[in-house]
């Protein structure tokens, strides 16, 4: 399948021809569906086309995309975080409750959030390293507990400024270095995309370039062998659901930051929008597996559809649907048309 | 009396050929009523091939099968259930549905059945089961769920349906290959009874002592074809010499002197397992320590007991002279054991994989410089495999799927042949690997034991001998004896395996 020379037999030819050309729409086909998709929607309106519109495009998928990244680490390892959008819709009730009810620095609320996606990581390791309940039902539990949970210490009320809880009225308000993470921009690109692109950066390399990766990797394609070859698989699967953990931590950080309040269930439409991305990211360069740039495209793929989709006046609530299809296609493309496959 | 009555089964002339290989060759038998008929040969020896042929999981390319004295052709499970045929799989939980009830497995045939109605009704369930449990002599409650049940009475449950169907020729594979000492002197006793009542029992059994025990006569199978036929009393010796051949004394080459340096592992007062004698162990740079015996005789858990992938049973470890206890793979790996498992395909490869990865996998660190791996670093150590071992393939990038199985075999054995291992156990680094590659592997395996101790385990002796210097003999759990290469006769070696000559 990699680079050979001309196959001398003649009829042999053209079959190669079209393996190859089966292989190169494999690898390639979902960026050139993407690239395509660009510049048609650029032509079609012209001020899709701008660098203002791609930055608004990215600053939408820019949670997503964090809380993808999560779910693709936990999915390397063989594993399924459905806890992810219960973890993003804690962690802004918690960061909201800390700065408006508490009277908390911004500072003190991100480390709060940081924490309490943690608390959520470390429920799911409990259940899953340590109890030994099968990942999918695990953290299905872990979000419907943590959802209650983020009902519970918001006596199921918003949390925003000038609130009244138990006849007092909030003392705080969200801290302006707080919401500047979800509005403020560094040289005119959104904070939300550049922690997007950095996160990215790191589960890029995490994933494929270091040895850890590797082996979340190795746990996730054969657990046996990898214990046999000296991987402490359970540590790693506890690391997997931590750094999905954090992921989902950072990515309800800035969603509080840019809601500015702390709305009850702003988490639930996370957890599927993500799954979605890190599943397209699949059938991105034929890597047939989870990895963090495919998952960074897969965002950004859904991002693009949907905006683009919106300016050709497209109702919005065909956005679900559309993301289905998306959804079914890449994963059609990365179970069904992969080369030399076997079954 | 037996003699006297027709055969039940004949099996006559049956050759199965999957392209070049003969996985049967002419084989005949024929299986009387009331008759335990014992079956016996090492793994490949064709024993599942045969079982297949008489329940009808494959047709053979050529020979016949007569049921009663009447032709039968069995295209299908069906066919052979029809013929009288009922088989009990090796792996009992194949035949039972979890999450129901005793009862409700029992009578699992009739949900298939036409005309069973729509409906199935608790009191119609239990009434149906009790007939089927009443027959079999099954004491297990019948409202328990399956899942609760021990692997011995999940069987009984398998058997009972079995007999449900009243089969002429029931095949029992392997049944006792989980099952411990009491429960397996109960399921012989059962088939006993079994055999009373006028079924024909096919017992397939790697345990010598219950074919001993149990079977009218043994057929002893090797390379697709019938060696033998014993008639009971079955001299345990001369089974396992029928199953060896006797090519084995010419294989081996001469042992080496082991040099005067001291032994790399020393182990006392071990156990393969729980309630199995203890024995002491030493393996010294310059030689090749051979393990064998029958499957089921205690050389994975051995093996794997060292290795830190199952707890010591017992006795303590020593390596290169300092206490040694691992408690996971990975502390055997830091301490300089490396492993080969048995199940290439389940506990070593990773599907999609390339070679590159597959050679590094046990050693990550080594190839990374503060966590990042080195492409170029992993590259190397690749090529270093594929150059000492031949691995013929695309090269260090290609999928390991692109290897034959020798190669890839070559591929797992050799990610370890680094100076930081001093020891190297490998669990049946033969099987499923072809003539060539297992020349290759042996070749390199005697160079590294100059100065790292090699263990090589297998149930095949003569895979062993290819390679050891000196053969450990396990029989069910317990060492029997140890010779030397050059003493090594087909009659010894026989012995030993058989638990005799202690």
């Amino acid at each position: 399948m990699t680079a050979t020379a001309k196959s001398p037999a003649g009829e042999a030819a053209p079959v190669a021809a079209l393996d190859r050309a089966a292989s190169i729409g494999y690898r390639y086909g979902l960026l050139a569906v993407l690239a395509v998709m660009v510049v048609v929607f650029s032509l079609a309106r012209p001020a899709f086309g701008t660098f203002g519109n791609a930055l608004i495009v990215l600053q939408s998928v820019a949670i997503v995309a964090v809380v993808a990244l999560g779910v693709t680490v936990s999915m390397a390892a063989g594993g399924f975080d459905l806890s992810a959008g219960a973890n993003v819709g804690f962690v802004v009730m918690v960061t909201a409750s800390a700065m408006v009810r508490f009277n908390l620095t911004g500072a003190t609320a991100i480390v709060a959030g940081l924490l309490a996606g943690l608390l959520v990581a470390g429920v799911n390791v409990l259940l899953i390293v340590v109890a030994k309940v099968p990942d999918l039902v695990a953290t299905l539990g872990t979000m419907f507990l943590f959802q209650g949970l983020a009902l519970i210490i918001t006596s199921g009320q918003s949390v925003s400024a000038g609130m009244t809880a138990d006849g007092v009225t909030a003392p705080g308000r969200f801290t302006s270095g707080f919401v500047w993470l979800g509005a403020g921009t560094i040289a005119s690109v959104p904070v939300p995309v550049i922690v997007m692109l950095v996160l990215a950066a790191a589960a890029y390399v995490f994933l494929g370039h270091t040895r850890w990766g590797r082996a979340l990797y190795a746990i996730g394609g054969n657990p046996r062998a990898s214990r046999l070859a000296g991987i402490r698989v359970d540590r790693y699967r506890a690391l997997a659901y931590a750094v999905s953990g954090l992921c989902a931590a950072v990515g309800g950080i800035l969603l509080s930051a840019r809601l500015g309040r702390g709305d009850v269930g702003a988490g639930d439409p996370y957890l599927l929008q993500s799954v979605a991305a890190a599943l397209i990211g699949f059938a991105v360069l034929g890597a047939n597996r989870p990895n963090a740039l495919g998952t960074l495209v897969g965002a950004v793929f859904v991002g693009v559809m949907i905006s683009g989709l919106t300016m050709l006046n497209a109702p919005y609530y065909t956005q679900t649907f559309v993301q289905g299809a998306l959804l079914v296609g890449s994963l059609v493309m990365s179970y069904t048309l992969t080369p030399g496959r076997r079954r | 009396m037996i003699q006297a009555t027709e055969p039940v089964v004949s099996v006559s002339g049956v050759s199965k050929r999957y392209g070049a290989t003969r996985a049967l060759r002419d084989v005949s038998l024929e299986l009387r009523a009331g008759e335990i008929f014992g079956l016996i040969g090492t793994n490949g020896a064709g024993k599942s091939t045969l079982i297949n042929v008489l329940s009808g999981v494959t047709r053979p390319t050529s020979g016949g099968i007569r049921m009663r004295g009447r032709a039968v052709e069995l295209s299908g499970p069906l066919d052979a259930q029809d013929a009288g045929v009922q088989t009990v799989h090796q792996n009992i939980d194949d035949g039972v549905v979890f999450g129901t009830t005793v009862a409700e497995n029992l009578t699992l045939d009739s949900l298939a059945r036409r005309g069973a109605g729509w409906f199935t009704t608790r009191a119609r369930t239990r009434e149906a089961a009790r007939g089927v449990a009443e027959a079999a002599r099954l004491s297990v409650p019948l409202d328990a769920p399956v899942e609760t049940l021990p692997a011995s009475a999940r069987q009984q449950i398998v058997i009972a349906r079995a007999l449900s169907r009243s089969p002429r020729l029931l095949i029992l594979d392997e049944p006792t290959s989980t099952l411990s000492a009491t429960e397996s002197g109960a399921l012989l006793a059962a088939v006993r009874r079994m055999a009373v009542g006028g079924v024909a029992v096919l017992f397939v059994s790697h345990r010598l002592s219950e074919i001993q025990d149990l079977c009218d006569r043994v057929a002893v199978l090797r390379d697709g074809t019938i060696q033998q036929v014993f008639t009971t009393p079955v001299d345990g010796r001369s089974l396992v010499r029928a199953m060896l051949g006797d090519e084995i004394a010419a294989m081996a080459h001469r042992a080496r002197p082991v040099d005067g340096a001291g032994p790399i592992l020393t182990a006392e007062g071990i156990r393969t397992r729980p309630g199995a004698e203890p024995f002491d162990l030493r393996v010294s740079p310059g030689e090749v320590l051979g393990v064998t015996g029958l499957i089921g005789s205690g050389k994975t858990e051995l093996l794997e007991q060292i290795y830190g992938e199952r707890p010591l049973v017992s006795g303590a470890l020593r390596l290169a002279g300092s206490p040694y206890r691992p408690r996971d793979p990975r502390a055997a790996i830091k301490a300089g054991v490396g492993f080969v498992a048995e199940e290439r395909a389940a506990q070593a490869t990773l599907p999609g994989w390339s070679v590159r990865a597959h050679v590094t996998l046990p050693r990550l660190r080594a190839h990374s410089r503060s966590g990042l791996l080195s492409r170029t670093a992993e590259t190397a150590s690749a090529r270093r495999v594929i150059e000492r071992f031949g691995v013929r393939g695309p090269g260090p990038d290609a999928g390991i799927e692109a290897l034959s199985g020798g190669n890839q075999q070559k591929v797992v054995v050799g990610r370890w042949m680094e100076e930081e291992f001093r020891l190297m156990l490998l669990d049946e680094p033969f099987r499923g690997v072809d003539v060539g590659a297992r020349a290759d592997i042996s070749r390199v395996l005697r160079e590294i034991s100059a100065t790292t101790g090699v263990v090589v385990a297998s149930s095949d002796p003569q895979e062993v001998l290819q390679v050891a210097d000196r053969v450990l003999v396990l029989y069910e759990g317990t060492v029997t004896g140890e010779l030397r290469t050059g003493e090594v006769t087909a009659e010894r070696l026989a012995a030993l395996m058989a638990g005799e000559g202690r």
